[in-house]
């Protein structure tokens, strides 16, 4: 059984979240500030941490920074009302393994919690979109590498990741992706991990940049 | 311009002067144009002058010595033109300090031999040993006064060392009329005195000045905060206290509630997360989040929209929008699913629109042809702006509609 803490400043969205996750999964824990959520998280040791990105006293991104480093087996879930595209981005390379919002529906949420448990990363459409936005602002795609041996290098998306992130925004799931592309879906999965792990190590000031003035000019 | 309660200053004798179409210019010292600090300039457009004449009869009145005072008090009294205001009237010609004519020849010369007159007066009046240190002071002051002007002009490049230049200047004249009268060493110690006493003063008080400070900004903090969020509480009020209050009246129904807080969610988020396009509008997430909203209240569909790039909107993306709205309307009404997905793309080389429900699906083979609505608002419409429409379904499937429009033939 999957054990998952819920930090959200909200009460009324904790006991919606504990609802909705229902006996599928054991909740171990919840915390309203940061303070408690670091220290709840430390002694509950979940599977998966479903963190809300704005709290008092600094925000999911301060949880995610204290604990990451010190508990790498958490997996941690941004779960928020907000759609700014660089809160998202924010919490995403701070080490979140997916993003989705508080309009998510139940078995949905249960299904992105079990998928982040099992290690996979968690796409919403609207978190693809934003990937692609922020790195179709960094340059054109690179056409797909032959060899996945080769490095394309952080800072593009690959033709086969393009359309993957594509397809995610358009509402495919991973297995209508596979089937849609004949590919399994694993290779999916690797697709989209590849894509996090772009967008969390990609150092290049554009990502930020980006982050910072495209949705808010 | 309202300001006009100068008036009375200078021109008591014509309250209700019968000829001017126009009111008069308001009593203000003028930006542009000025030798001293502007009063003489501004006085003549207040009296509708040339300011040569008001600027002779200015100094002729100085050799009485009551011209200097007037101008004193006047420079202190008159408010300085608003930006943009007094030169928004075409000066009148002799307005400039350069002398470009044989008026304003004239004039100078007028203003010299009224100099001259001055100094023979001032002779008079003391012994010429006076005179050299008290025309020091009166010209430092004068600098510092035009430099310290009301405005703050001492971003002009070479300001600082002009106030520099005039305090030097009247503190020599000081200096030297105190050497001359024999009493600098008397003065030497009076100042020191003061000096000390000063000192201890601010020291003293130096708690209560930072205080002072210290609460002037926290009012500003304060008064910035409270118009934020008034300006929030405004716009609270017409948007979501006017949703809550009519959730409460449809509390029976609750596909009108969600509908409504839907619509009320997707508005807030807009306005606090994506200002811009609730701002400009006329760009192409503009007009798809409006018209998902349009779609939202009229259906009982929620879409999710995603869109990526943006583009100003032209007649073939208005022609697109329309599209994609009969696409999102037919999926509300014939798919059976609540929900469905748009995604849209805006690249150098075409515009996309992904429409995709999980409802029932068709086969599109199998449409009769009298279920035009897919066939001519979509397709049709695409096809004459050179795009392409192109509708993927199975029974059971759900349905997406993709739709292109190429940039270059939109452009």
């Amino acid at each position: 059984m999957t054990r998952v803490f819920v930090v959200d400043d909200h009460a009324m969205v904790r006991a919606g979240v504990r609802a909705e996750l229902g006996d599928d999964v054991t909740v171990v824990g919840e915390a309203a500030d940061v303070a408690t959520a670091v220290e709840g998280i430390r002694i509950a040791r979940p599977d998966v941490v479903l963190l809300d990105v704005h709290m008092p006293g600094g925000g999911g991104r301060a949880v995610l920074e204290a604990l990451r480093g010190e508990l790498p087996d958490v997996r941690w879930l941004a779960l928020s009302v907000s759609d700014a595209a660089e809160d998202v981005i924010a919490v995403i390379r701070a080490g979140a393994r997916g993003y989705v919002t508080k309009t998510i529906s139940g078995p949905d949420l249960i299904d992105a919690v079990r998928r982040v448990a099992d290690g996979d990363v968690v796409f919403s459409p609207r978190l693809a979109g934003f990937v692609l936005d922020a790195f179709a602002a960094a340059g054109p795609a690179v056409p797909a590498p032959a060899e996945e041996a080769t490095d394309p290098g952080l800072d593009l998306l690959s033709a086969r990741e393009r359309e993957v992130m594509q397809l995610l925004a358009r509402g495919y799931t991973y297995r209508e992706i596979g089937a849609r592309l004949f590919i399994s879906v694993k290779t999916v999965e690797s697709h989209a991990s590849n894509v996090l792990r772009k967008l969390q190590l990609s150092n290049r000031n554009e990502l930020t940049r980006w982050a910072a003035t495209n949705r808010l000019l | 311009m309202p300001r006009c309660d100068d008036q009375g200053v200078t021109t008591p004798a014509v309250p209700e002067s019968p000829s001017p179409p126009q009111p008069r210019p308001p009593l203000v010292r003028v930006r542009s144009g000025r030798v001293l600090a502007g009063v003489a300039a501004g006085t003549a457009a207040h009296l509708r002058q040339d300011p040569l004449v008001v600027r002779v009869a200015f100094a002729v009145l100085a050799t009485t010595g009551i011209g200097v005072v007037l101008y004193g008090l006047l420079w202190l009294t008159m408010p300085v033109a608003q930006p943009g205001t007094a030169e928004a009237a075409p000066p009148p010609p002799g307005v400039g300090w350069r002398p470009s004519g044989r008026r304003e020849l004239f004039g100078l010369i007028v203003l010299a031999v009224v100099a001259v007159g001055l100094l023979s007066r001032l002779v008079q009046w003391g012994t010429s040993a006076l005179l050299l240190p008290l025309t020091l002071v009166a010209i430092g002051l004068a600098v510092i006064w035009r430099q310290l002007d009301s405005d703050r002009e001492l971003d002009v490049p070479g300001g600082r060392w002009a106030l520099a230049g005039g305090a030097a200047l009247a503190a020599g004249g000081v200096v030297l009329l105190l050497a001359t009268t024999g009493q600098l060493t008397a003065a030497r110690n009076g100042f020191a005195a003061t000096l000390v006493i000063l000192t201890g003063l601010v020291l003293a008080t130096a708690p209560v000045w930072r205080r002072l400070l210290d609460s002037r900004s926290l009012e500003r903090t304060a008064r910035i905060r409270s118009e934020e969020r008034a300006t929030v509480a405004a716009h609270l009020h017409d948007s979501v206290l006017q949703t809550l209050a009519l959730i409460q009246r449809h509390a029976e129904d609750p596909q009108a509630v969600s509908r409504l807080a839907r619509g009320q969610e997707r508005e807030l988020r807009a306005w606090l997360y994506e200002p811009a396009v609730v701002r400009e509008g006329g760009t192409w997430a503009g007009l798809v989040a409006g018209l998902v909203t349009e779609v939202e209240a009229d259906h009982a569909l929620i879409v999710d929209p995603v869109v990526v790039g943006d583009a100003p909107v032209d007649d073939a993306l208005a022609a697109l929008g329309a599209a994609t709205r009969e696409a999102l309307v037919n999926a509300a009404k014939h798919s059976g699913a609540d929900a469905a997905d748009l995604y849209t793309e805006v690249t150098p080389a075409r515009v996309s629109v992904f429409v995709r429900d999980r409802g029932s699906g068709f086969d599109p083979a199998a449409v009769p042809d009298d279920r035009r609505g897919l066939r001519d608002s979509v397709s049709g419409r695409l096809t004459r702006l050179g795009g392409t429409a192109e509708v993927r379904s199975a029974p059971g499937e759900g349905t997406e509609v993709e739709l292109v429009l190429p940039r270059t033939v939109a452009a």
